[in-house]
This record gives structure tokens, sequence and C-alpha cells, in this order.
């Protein structure tokens, strides 16, 4: 079948957005078919967002049997034969307008402009023959804002056979880009809680190298140089399966998330269960409390008593483990199940 | 500096211009800038359809890009206050194909409205760009004669010359490429029919339709040539190809009316090998100088079969011509840092 994966893109940035898109292809290229990736760039300032909604309209692609769209606007490209895998509306017109995230004013003109926005993503929803999510947070979204039904299909990672469960030291691992919003700030004031000897290694590059030095200042602060190390770089993929290979358990604790976020899965696949937190969202999907990983409350004390226990109670750790890993099959996340719906 | 390439895309088909894009972001890379491609669809039939596709590419908004290269028609249409076009071509339906009656556009009022807009936005567009590059004098022509816009001409270069090179000769003639009407490689089978004995020929490339490959194993029967011509019509690899040109006494290159030098000749000459051609093979004349470079002939079996026998005799003589055009290929300095450098400045 021919292909053609669509999405929007800014140039020079890189991130989970790609993934999604290029691994569905490297899946889509092995299973025969013939894939055509298609990136067009879009700029989310309010005044311009029509013109270039117009030019999506203009986006020709007859000579595909099936085209698959990924990050607005994509999904207002034209065909018959479209499928949207839908992984965020334009936030900022929709569950961000009344948070600080808006970033402009909310007067006639921006709601009107929000008004005739949602107009248009509901008609060109209704123009697809299916609408998948990443999560179902999303899926909510999409029913609330736009009376849409959704499936959620959970995005696997690529090659996950390279995670394996090689042994249990006693390191907690966050292996994710160093932003505010991820919390790394609040595993480090959570360790200085902990009673017992447990371990925090926090991996990746800061948006913001202030953060980076916030991290380290808070280190040193709370007297933790020997039980935390935080290394602020891009590590390989080798070097980031040989970490949660040997780990303990790992952490992602994001602000709200959509989606239940690749290092969960990552952990998952290694057979190591997941801290997350009460307010981290798309996680709250994936791992089940006390079975799957530990949710706790957003709070220093509270998360400590998490990493202690993984580190007091390891035939449990081990045991939640095992059960993140089948907690993958339970939600059916692989590329199997993905091809089998996109192409239904 | 970020540097995006803007090209064109035709869905499922990748074209030459597409590996040119990729050579060209990897050797931005290479000289110390970040480079990214964005492939703009297009589709241009109907013909009345083709100004959404222009509205499409001034549509679209860019936000962190230093620097633009762009390509064709109607992508280059996309707006950046630092944008360097290097003219692949532009739509030629409106232009040159127009004039020849080969065009798409409908006849009438309607047909020469949408040629007006296609000329007024392309003016518009090399009105605004920072610098302009062409592919080809040809491409540089079209655009003074019928934009009256002046451009320098950057040609495109090998993407992996490293691998031609060159050889001793082993006694065949080669010709390489796609294998279709327009590129002629029957000729060079009747010609064989009027040569010396000892000429050698060997054909290797795709046919462009099953059709061409008939007609050419077909000739070759028809001729009793079997014995002095191989026929090898299939994609070839690209170690594989070398391998044919390296081993080659010359090499023969002879399109009709090529636009460029035609990769085989460039490749030829890098390879140090003399390069075969016809009077009326156009931009490949560049590099195929008749007794300097190598030999160029009248379009017909007789003159070919001629040039064939002086390949042979005298190997000495066809070795010196190889060796002077490679210095005359390399005297252009066609190279990919030198492409890059060019089209950021």
């Amino acid at each position: 079948m021919k292909i053609a994966l669509c999405s929007s893109f800014v140039p020079f940035v890189n991130g989970g957005y790609r993934n999604i898109v290029e691994w569905l292809e490297a899946s889509l290229l092995e299973a025969g078919h013939e894939v055509e990736r298609i990136y067009l760039p879009e700029v989310d300032t309010p005044e311009l967002l029509f013109k270039q909604m117009a030019a999506f309209r203009y986006v020709d692609l007859s000579a595909a049997d099936r085209i698959i769209c990924f990050r607005p606007q994509s999904h207002l490209i034209p065909h018959p034969r479209k499928v949207v895998w839908f992984i965020h509306h334009l936030r900022p017109f929709y569950d961000l307008w009344d948070s600080p995230y808006r970033g402009f004013p909310d007067d006639a003109k921006h709601r009107g402009i929000r008004d005739a926005l949602h107009a248009t993503d509901t008609a060109a929803l209704h123009e697809a023959s299916a609408i998948f999510t990443n999560s179902r947070v999303v899926s909510d979204r999409l029913k609330q804002f736009n009376d849409i039904d959704s499936e959620p299909l959970y995005p696997p990672i690529f090659q996950p056979a390279r995670f394996q469960f090689r042994s249990m030291n006693d390191e907690i691992v966050c292996i994710c880009r160093l932003e505010h919003h991820k919390r790394q700030h609040l595993l480090i004031e959570a360790l200085a809680h902990c009673r017992t000897p447990v371990r925090l290694r926090l991996c990746g590059v800061a948006g913001d190298p202030g953060y980076a030095e916030m991290l380290e200042g808070l280190v040193a602060q709370h007297g933790l140089a020997d039980r935390v190390v935080v290394d602020h770089r891009w590590i390989t993929e080798e070097e980031k399966a040989d970490l949660i290979a040997d780990c303990l358990a790992a952490a992602y604790i994001p602000v709200d998330e959509d989606s239940y976020g690749y290092p969960t899965l990552e952990a998952a696949h290694a057979r190591k269960p997941v801290l997350t937190t009460l307010d981290a969202g798309g996680t709250l999907e994936f791992i089940v409390d006390q079975q799957s990983g530990l949710i706790a409350p957003p709070f220093p004390e509270a998360i400590a008593k998490c990493m202690d226990q993984f580190y007091a109670d390891r035939g449990v750790t081990r045991a939640m483990g095992e059960s993140a890993r089948s907690r993958i099959d339970e939600l059916r996340i692989g590329w199997p199940h993905v091809l089998e719906r996109l192409l239904a | 500096m970020k540097v995006l390439i803007v090209n064109n895309m035709a869905p499922f088909v990748s074209g030459g211009a597409e590996s040119m894009a990729t050579h060209l972001k990897r050797n931005i890379e290479i000289a110390g800038h970040q480079a990214e491609i964005l492939r703009i669809p297009f589709q241009w039939e109907p013909a009345t359809r083709i100004p959404s596709q222009m509205l499409m590419s001034r549509a679209f908004e860019l936000e962190g890009v230093d620097h633009v290269i762009a390509m064709k028609f109607p992508a280059y249409l996309v707006r950046h206050p630092r944008k360097t076009l290097w003219l692949v071509h532009q739509y030629r339906q409106a232009y040159d194909l127009y004039d020849a009656g080969h065009t798409n556009l409908p006849e009438g009022q309607l047909g020469s409205d949408l040629r007006r807009v296609i000329k007024n936005a392309d003016d518009a567009c090399f009105r605004d760009a920072r610098r302009i590059f062409a592919i080809s004098d040809v491409t540089r022509d079209r655009l003074a004669k019928y934009n009256g816009f002046e451009s320098t001409v950057l040609r495109a270069p090998l993407n992996d010359p490293d691998i031609f090179t060159g050889g001793p000769a082993e006694g065949y003639i080669f010709a390489g490429g796609r294998v279709n009407d327009a590129k002629r490689q029957h000729l060079l089978v009747e010609a064989l029919a009027h040569a010396p004995r000892t000429v050698r020929l060997v054909i290797g490339g795709p046919p462009d339709t099953s059709a061409d490959g008939d007609k050419l194993r077909a000739t070759v029967e028809r001729l009793g040539v079997q014995d002095r011509v191989r026929l090898d019509l299939r994609f070839l690899d690209r170690l594989e190809y070398a391998r044919y040109v390296n081993g080659a006494s010359a090499v023969a290159s002879l399109p009709f009316d090529e636009e460029s030098f035609s990769y085989v000749a460039m490749e030829a000459a890098t390879a140090a090998k003399p390069i075969i051609s016809t009077s009326d093979s156009g931009g490949v004349l560049g590099l195929a100088r008749h007794g300097t470079t190598g030999w160029v002939a009248a379009p017909n079996a007789k003159a070919l079969a001629q040039v064939m026998a002086d390949v042979y005799a005298s190997a000495e003589r066809t070795r010196e011509l190889g060796v002077a055009a490679q210095a005359c290929w390399e005297g252009f300095n066609i190279t990919w840092p030198a492409t890059a450098q060019a089209l950021l400045s």
C-alpha cells in the first residue's frame, strides 16, 4: 500500500513528535509498504494560523492510497482515506485556554479565532475514516471539545528488545530531558528525605542550562553528592539501555503530560517498575499503584517513601517490574497492533 | 547557521533533485551548520490547480530558520528574508515548453492567464532572492530570456567521486546510465556494425521501459554484433557501475540536447577516461572536446564508427585524452564543499 505519513514540524526541533512518525515509517517499510513522510512547517501564532491551515488544505496527496496524520494541523489535509493518529490539539486554544500557557489575551478577537479553529478542526476530523489518539487523556479532550469519538492507540517504542532486565542495583534512574516541568528537582528534594541509602541518577540535556545548574545546586545544598549523579548530556541509546538494565527502578514525574511517556515504556520493557506522581497525567494510564509501579502525591516526603520502598522491599520491587512488563501486553502496546489498527 | 533546503516532491516518485538535496544537506553539515530539508508536495494536474499549489508554498511560515536554499517551482515561492535559489527548473510548461506547444496549460485565455500568474509569482520571487544560481547554462539562459534575471551557473557535483578511481583500460567502450531513445545507445550498436572487429562495447543501465530494452536487443540481433557487445540492461549498484567505468578504454555519452554535463561524462572524466559524444549533445560538449578530452562525432553510425576505430588505434593517445578529460573536469572545481559554500554565501 502507498501510505503518506503527514505531520507538522518545527525545523531544527527534534523530539517525541518525530519519533512516533519515523518509527511507524520504519515499521511500515518493514511490513513491505511504500511510505512517503511529509513534514510541513507550522507556526502557532494566532494571527498566522488560518492562512497556514489553508496551505494544509491545498496539499494534494491523491497519489497515496491512504494518509495518516499526526501533529496539528496536518489533520486538515484532505484525502478520501484519511486516518488520524491525533497526538494533541493546539492546546492554548483548547485545554490550556484557562491557564498561564495561553500566551495571548482572552479577548473577542482571540475567542473568535478559537471558535473558528474548533469548528474547522471538528469538520476536518469528521472527514477522517478513523481517528486514533496517543492516550485516553487526548481521547477525552477530543470528546469534550469536538464531540468526536476516538480510540487510544498507544505508541510503542522502537526496537523494544533493546531493553532487557540484567540486575538490580540501588539506583533509581530518570532519563529524559532536564526540564522544570519534568521535575527532576523534586526527585533530589525527595532523596534528602529518604531513610535508606537508595541512590538517584538523572540523565538528559537541559533546554535551559540554568535548570541543570539549579539541580547541581540542590544536590550540594542537601549534601547528596555521593548519592546523586546529574549527567547533563544526551546519552546514547546503548548507555540508556545499560543503565535501565541494571537499575533498581525508574522515575518519571512530569507535570500533566498527555501520554505515558517513552521513559515509562523503556523501563517496563526492562522489567523495572516506575515511580510517578498523581498529577503526572498520561503515566497514570500505564502505571497501576503497587502493581506496575508506585504513584505518590507530588511532594518530596511522599516521593521519598516510595523510593525507600523500592530499596527496602526488593522482592516486591522485582515483582512490580514483572507486572510493568505484563502491562505492555495488557494495553496492546506494540507495532503489530498499531499497524493492524491504522491499516484496518 | 540553521539552513533549510526547500524542494518539491512528487509523492512516491524519487527524482535526481531529491538526492541533490540530500547531498547538499550533508555537505552543509560538514561545513559546520545545521541543515534540514523541507519537501513540499506538488500536484500540477490539472493545470488549473497550479495556483493553489503556489499559494500553498507562499502560505507556509518558517520560524527559527536563518537561511533558505530553494530549488524548484513552486516550493521556491516559500517566503524567507534570506533565500538563495539554486534553480533546477522553473515550471517549463509555462515557458519554453509552452512556446514549443508541449504544455498542460489549457488553450486560450485561461491558459495565458495561468501562464501570467506563474510568471508574475516567479518574477517577484527572483526579485526578492538573495542570490540566484542555475543548475546549467540552459537554465540560466532560460531565466534570462523569459524573466530577465541574471544568475550564476552552479552545476550539481558528483555525489560519490571517490569510487571513480580509474584504472587500466580493459579494451571496451562503456555506455552507462538510463537506456532510452533520447540517450541513443542504439546509435552505438549501429556504429559497431561499421567499426573494426576489435571494438568491444558494453551498455549497462536500466531501460526506461521494457520496450526500450527489447529494441536494443533486437538491434544487436539484426546487425549480428552479439559477439562484440555486452548488454547489461538492469539497475546497476554504484560500485558495479563504477567498475565498468574504471575498466573502460573510453566512455560514450551521446544524449540528444542534454542540459547538463551529464553524470556519465562527469564520472568518466573523474576516472580519467576519454569521452565519446556527438555534436548535438548540448551540455556534454562542455566536457567532451574533440581531440582534447575525447571525440565528438556527427550523430550518425558511420562517424561514430570512425571514432571507435580511433579509440583502439593508439592506447597511449587514448590514455592521454583521458588524463586531459580529468584535468578539464577538475578545472571546473565542481565539488560539494565548493557548492555548499557558494549556496551559503
